[in-house]
């Protein structure tokens, strides 16, 4: 079997799938308003206290949704792995550069095709994930105008509330088109990966999936990963398996984390960490 | 005989006078109550007769019934009071006249009913319009308290029923395909009984839905359904629909407009028109969302289509009753135009009407402008801002997932291509 590389944690891969349910129940809640007239709206208008069924879910996966949100910036925020993603995922010229020789290659304007070295986060997903950071700014503002009205009507005209319903309306157009037309071409369609990447299960990718997305990132890993074989003899020779406990508990301190922020979202971290030894990897 | 032989005076007097007073019973028995004669012959259920068209008529006359009606004790001839029949004569008994007049007794009735619609019918010369008998029956009337009358609260739907129920009678008198039976009997009136088809038309001097002074025409059926709904009636008639009906305005509504007619239903009912599920989709709309009606009246259809846009209308056409109907805002019977200080939706008054549903609503809350339609050349500053905002969200929308689809489809197509070639 080919090598793996982990790709997402069961942690993220749980925040990934309550994201994905929650979105899912936001879109056919939030639509079953919009269109309540349409057939496929007919189970939930049809319900007795359907459409007020219907609202209840709507905030609750709202809330759901600003739930993880706040826990995700936590995440990043807290741990060394969510932090690395943060700063992996800052968009630079290289992805631009990056887009535009992809569309370059696909229109065979490059030819032969220019191999692309991507980071551990490409373009593709460097779009999607600061559009569903904007979507959900935007979502949660003006679903939180509309739905404490009374409070926001005391300060604010009606034209504002009017407006953000309208805001509401088409950013979740968008947002739902772009996660059919981008996310799922993606994941699902791109031939590459068709029918399915399954990283969102697994939680980890192939070599020769590295390779064609996240090639700069496949480098790096082997890079380390030949340091890291360097100085195994050293650190054999000095304590065993103990050397290392000890070297991540100096580390942290010199990031300068306190103990007791450790303390409080230690659970994550060593939840991480259990996966990633429990993979094997 | 003993007492003649005796020959006392006393008893010869008295004998003299029975006699004379057997005789006189005998003559009022004949005259009033004693109508042995004639059911001599008339109580032969084979006995008939042909009348000018040739059609066979039973002479028939049941006794018993006869004994027991309201006129069970008047003499036949009290109502068939002139006989010219040969047949008659013949034997040499008084018979009867072929019309039996009631208004000699029942003037009062006689001359509403001369007013009423079916008297002008029978005038006009209709064979099958309502006469007294029709609905009061013949030799058996009973007394309308009595629950075996026709005329009886429980009885009157089947005894005019018997014509307007029936399809060829109701397509020979062009009365439209109304047929009141079934409609009335599911209504909410039907069901309780106490409510009957009189209690609407009249009954004696039921006139026609075009005469002016009929019960059920157009500007008095608020009067007629407010003799049971004073309330609502009272309300109604200072309701700006109210105002317009009572101008005669065909088009403004009047209790049957919403209501329905024979097949009025409680408003709980989902068949309703008046039921909160039905209120703002299709009873309201009939009029505000008729192009007619509102250029006429320069009303546009605008707050119908407004609202079915805004949350409310959206929800509400999902079925939700607890988002606001048209109702909910504009009152049921006294609607009344914003301008008017009593109205649900004059400027003083809505801050009360929004906190119905919003508690807490605030001054503010209350201020913006109801029914708006976005569009950039809105009069509202609101509508404006949001018609702008459609705009740029569909650019945006349009552009991004456009771009979006395009490059996918160029990577797909590369990425195809490409294995077709390995």
């Amino acid at each position: 079997m080919a090598k793996k590389y982990l790709r997402m944690t069961l942690n993220e891969r749980i925040q990934h799938l309550n994201l994905a349910i929650n979105f899912t129940i936001l879109v056919i809640t939030g639509f079953a308003l919009s269109y309540s007239t349409a057939f496929w709206v007919s189970p939930i208008a049809d319900a007795p206290l359907g459409m007020t069924f219907r609202g209840f879910l709507h905030r609750l996966c709202g809330v759901a949704t600003l739930t993880l949100g706040g826990y995700h910036l936590l995440y990043l925020a807290f741990t060394a792995r969510g932090r690395g993603i943060a700063k992996d995922m800052i968009p630079g010229l290289k992805d631009g550069k990056d887009l535009w020789e992809t569309l370059k290659n696909n229109l065979y304007i490059n030819r032969p095709a220019k191999a692309l070295k991507m980071p551990r986060f490409n373009f593709r997903e460097k779009l999607e994930y600061l559009g569903l950071i904007w979507g959900t700014i935007v979502m949660t503002v003006t679903g939180l105008i509309l739905w404490f009205k009374t409070e926001w009507l005391q300060f604010f005209p009606m034209w504002s509330w009017d407006v953000a319903r309208a805001i509401h309306f088409y950013e979740a157009i968008l947002a739902t088109l772009t996660i059919i037309v981008w996310h799922f071409y993606a994941v699902v369609f791109n031939p590459d990966v068709y029918p399915m990447s399954w990283a969102w299960i697994t939680g980890d990718l192939t070599e020769h999936e590295m390779e064609e997305e996240h090639g700069l990132e496949l480098e790096k890993i082997k890079a380390k990963q030949r340091g890291e074989l360097k100085e195994f003899p050293e650190a054999a020779a000095v304590g065993g398996g103990r050397v290392y406990a000890i070297r991540r508990e100096k580390v942290e301190r010199e990031e300068g984390k306190s103990p007791s922020v450790r303390r409080f979202y230690g659970i994550v971290q060593g939840f991480n960490e259990m996966i990633k030894n429990w993979k094997g990897t | 005989m003993k007492w003649r032989k005796g020959g006392s005076k006393a008893w010869s007097i008295l004998g003299g006078v029975l006699t004379i007073f057997l005789i006189l019973g005998w003559m009022t028995g004949v005259a009033w109550s004693d109508n042995s004669l004639c059911f001599g012959c008339h109580q032969d259920e084979s006995l008939k007769k042909q009348d000018a068209r040739g059609k066979t008529i039973s002479l028939f006359v049941a006794e018993a019934g006869f004994k027991d009606s309201v006129h069970g004790k008047l003499s036949c001839s009290d109502c068939h009071t002139h006989v010219k029949d040969d047949k008659h004569a013949e034997g040499g008994q008084k018979a009867a006249d072929k019309k039996v007049n009631c208004a000699t007794c029942h003037e009062k009735a006689e001359k509403e009913y001369l007013q009423g619609l079916h008297s002008k019918m029978i005038m006009k010369g209709m064979e099958r319009a309502a006469n007294c008998y029709d609905c009061h029956g013949k030799h058996n009337i009973l007394p309308s308290k009595n629950s075996k009358s026709m005329t009886n609260i429980s009885n009157i739907d089947k005894t005019c029923n018997r014509c307007h129920s029936d399809a060829v009678f109701v397509k020979d008198h062009a009365l439209g395909a109304a047929i009141p039976k079934e409609e009335f009997k599911r209504s909410v009136h039907g069901k309780t009984g106490e409510v009957t088809c009189t209690s609407c038309h009249g009954s004696h001097s039921l006139r026609s839905l075009i005469d002016p002074k009929s019960t059920i025409f157009r500007s008095n059926i608020p009067q007629t359904c407010g003799s049971c709904h004073p309330d609502i009636t009272k309300q109604f008639t200072e309701s700006v629909h109210g105002v317009l009906a009572a101008r005669g305005r065909s088009d403004s509504p009047t209790c049957t407009t919403c209501h329905g007619f024979h097949g009025i239903k409680a408003k709980v009912d989902p068949d309703s028109p008046v039921n909160e599920k039905r209120i703002a989709l299709t009873t309201c709309p009939q009029c505000h969302a008729a192009e007619q009606i509102s250029k006429e009246y320069k009303i546009t259809t605008t707050p119908v289509k407004s609202y079915y846009d805004s949350f409310h209308g959206l929800s509400y056409r999902g079925g939700d009753t607890y988002s606001a109907n048209c109702a909910s805002c504009h009152g049921v019977h006294d609607i009344r135009p914003s301008s008017d200080p009593k109205s649900m939706i004059h400027k003083d008054n809505l801050q009360k009407t929004c906190g119905t549903c919003h508690p807490g609503a605030s001054e503010n809350f209350a201020k913006g402008k109801m029914h708006i339609v976005a569009s950039i050349s809105g009069e509202d500053f609101g509508e404006k801002v949001v018609g702008w905002v459609r705009i740029v969200y569909i650019l945006l929308i349009v552009s991004v997932i456009g771009g979006l689809t395009a490059f996918n489809f160029t990577d797909w197509l590369r990425k195809t291509i490409d294995r077709g070639r390995h």
